[in-house]
């Protein structure tokens, strides 16, 4: 038992390695990305500014808070960017599902396992770049008690997980078509609006809150993020992750039971 | 209990077909025209633990497909397939621990990382022992004289290298069973020789069951006692290839060269024979061994075309297939396998 758990983990080590060194050797994306990133951090923090001038409150959010969120929430933004669908169109297309069906690992588990990696390696290349410059020239405020970066630390791993099972769904659609940017590209607006990447959830209105409450974007970056940035007292963070709990359990069924019908509809391309 | 064993399976495509342009594509959105396409049909024949077996036939007769339903990628559209006891669909990633498979085509390895690395990442996939490894590794360096490589990244090496380094990633984790599908393709014949003798001698000391496909009959030749010809995705041979040469190989052929350039309208030639190819100083008669001679032949050209040499061809596997393929014994074939 404890020899197989220690196989286990050496695997886990390896995948995590691998896709660490894989991210390393993409250095010139990197800065692009990145200073598209500085950019539009500076365009959100200029229109909040401009929005809020001559207010006191917005949608129940003074102007601090809401900076402070926007900022976050863009640091967290490119985690919940991507997602799985791309990858796996990738893989299907070119034909090198076949390989990756034939390695004694479940794929699920695999790319979860490079879900996980990936977002260590984003946070803290987040956190190095553009979470100093959020610091020092929009004077970003973080709170001091370690109980609160615990929680946000528990809560973006759980709604990392929920997303993932989310994405894995449609990713799986890659086994029955090929062309899946299409639907990369309206998953990507989805997201990045009901994550709330772009307006802190509590400022819509109540039908559209209601709406992004009903889809599981918002626990991988809102929920977070509101956390942080005090919009959720701590107090609320059991029944944040109760309810986390409940939509990661139903998703990890549900893309279980897809990934296996998928499967079976595989066709490989190429010889 | 066969290793492998198939029994009426079968293997339909469904694909979408489209018109071309813009209007094709969005009609096929709406109203799909799926064509279907049989690749493999009523496919029965098993496979003994410790074999070694080509599987052969032409391009697109349905071997690929084969190879993938039997790793367990491809889920049959009929029938039943079990390996080692498993039905490789379903039980998809205990399969998997006790296969190894090489796709000619593609790469198991990782392209950014190094031969090296790659290797310990498959370790670990396969849970093996750390000593165990240590020991199965420098093996196999030296044997597919790997020692150079171990430090370069896949997307910089050779055809020939990368397919040395993808096969000791297959035969690392020891499997029982091994898939090869086209493992020589575009190979020089040196590599060709140092991958067969490693197959072999993985064969010979594991037992590991082999079964290979290729359009290299050298490799058949070399490595397998027994072939299995498939053909628009049924079996049109099962047995040991000196059966094949034995009775396919009726067929020999003569190459001439002569001194003046030929007049072929003008030859005649004796009963049993043809012209297989000629150029302008180059002939080559094939003839029946059954009705004439070797010697029968010679003599009747020889005066005919002036030959300022001549050489007899051994009765080689690749005329055979080529027969095989074109037709001529598919009929004989079928009966012989009904019979
Ligand atoms: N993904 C696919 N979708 C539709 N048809 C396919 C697909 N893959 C293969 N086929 C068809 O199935 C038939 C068998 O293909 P397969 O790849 O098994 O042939 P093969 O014997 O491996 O040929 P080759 O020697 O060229 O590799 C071919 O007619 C091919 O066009
Ligand atoms: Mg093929």
């Amino acid at each position: 038992m404890t020899l197989a758990l220690r196989r286990k983990g050496r695997l886990y080590r390896s995948i995590a390695v691998m896709t660490f060194k894989q991210y390393l050797a993409y250095n010139l994306w990197f800065w692009v990305q990145l200073l598209g990133q500085i950019l539009m951090m500076t365009v959100f923090v200029f229109f909040w500014r401009a929005v809020y001038a001559g207010r006191g409150t917005v949608g129940g959010l003074e102007q601090q808070q809401t900076i402070t969120y926007i900022l976050l929430a863009q640091m967290i933004a490119p985690l919940v960017q991507w997602g799985q669908i791309l990858p796996m169109g990738d893989l299907v297309r070119e034909g090198m599902i076949a390989i990756e069906l034939t390695r004694p690992v479940d794929l699920q588990e695999r790319f979860y396992i490079e879900t996980l990696s990936s977002l260590g390696y984003s946070l803290l290349q987040q956190v190095l770049t553009v979470g100093l410059f959020a610091r020092f020239v929009f004077h970003l405020q973080l709170p001091s008690d370690p109980a609160i970066w615990a929680a946000f630390g528990l809560t973006l791993l759980l709604g990392n997980a929920i997303l993932f099972c989310f994405d894995w769904m449609f990713a799986c659609l890659a086994f029955y078509s090929t062309e899946v940017w299409g639907l990369h590209v309206v998953r990507e607006g989805t997201v990045m609006f009901f994550s709330g990447a772009l307006v802190p959830l509590v400022m819509l209105p109540g039908w559209l809150q209601s709406v992004a409450s009903w889809m599981p974007f918002s626990q991988a970056l809102y929920t977070p993020v509101a956390l942080l940035s005090g919009i959720i007292p701590a107090a609320q963070a059991p029944q944040v992750w109760l309810v986390q709990l409940a939509w990661l359990a139903a998703l990890a069924v549900g893309s279980r039971v897809v990934f296996r019908l998928a499967v079976r509809k595989v066709t490989v391309q190429g010889g | 209990m066969p290793t492998i064993e198939l029994s009426h399976v079968s293997k339909v495509y469904r694909t979408i077909k489209k018109d071309s342009g813009l209007r094709g594509a969005v009609k096929a959105l709406f109203r799909p025209h799926y064509v279907e396409k049989v690749a493999v049909h009523d496919l029965s024949f098993h496979v003994d633990a410790g074999e070694v077996v080509g599987y052969i036939g032409v391009n697109g007769a349905g071997k690929s497909t084969t190879i993938k339903m039997l790793t367990g990628i491809l889920h049959p559209s009929g029938g039943s397939i079990r390996v080692l006891g498993r039905d490789p669909h379903r039980e998809r990633v205990a399969n998997a621990r006790e296969i190894g498979v090489v796709f000619g085509q593609r790469t198991q390895l990782w392209w950014d990382l190094a031969l090296r690395e790659s290797l310990n990442l498959i370790a670990n996939i396969y849970e093996l022992e750390p000593a165990r490894y240590r020991q199965l590794l420098a093996e196999f360096a030296q044997t597919l004289e790997l020692e150079e490589l171990l430090s370069v990244p896949i997307r910089s090496m050779s055809l020939g290298q990368k397919m040395r380094a993808e096969l000791a990633a297959t035969f690392l984790h020891q499997p029982r069973v091994v898939y090869l599908d086209e493992p020589t393709i575009g190979l020089d014949v040196m590599v060709k020789e140092r991958i067969r003798a490693f197959i072999r001698d993985q064969n010979q000391r594991n037992g590991t069951t082999v079964m290979l496909t290729t359009h290299d009959l050298d490799d058949i030749e070399q490595l397998c006692q027994r072939v299995i010809i498939i053909d628009a995705g049924s079996v049109v041979y099962d047995g040991p290839l000196s059966t094949i040469k034995q009775r396919f190989g009726t067929f020999r052929s003569i190459a001439f060269e002569t001194a003046h350039p030929l007049e072929i309208e003008h030859l005649i030639l004796p009963l049993g024979t043809a012209i297989a190819s000629h150029g302008e100083r180059a002939l080559e008669v094939r003839f029946d061994r059954t009705v004439t001679s070797a010697s029968q032949v010679a003599t009747a050209l020889m005066p005919q075309i002036e030959a300022i040499d001549f050489s007899l061809a051994e009765p080689d596997l690749e005329s055979i297939i080529k027969q095989i393929y074109a037709g001529t014994h598919t009929a004989a074939l079928r009966e012989e396998v009904l019979v």
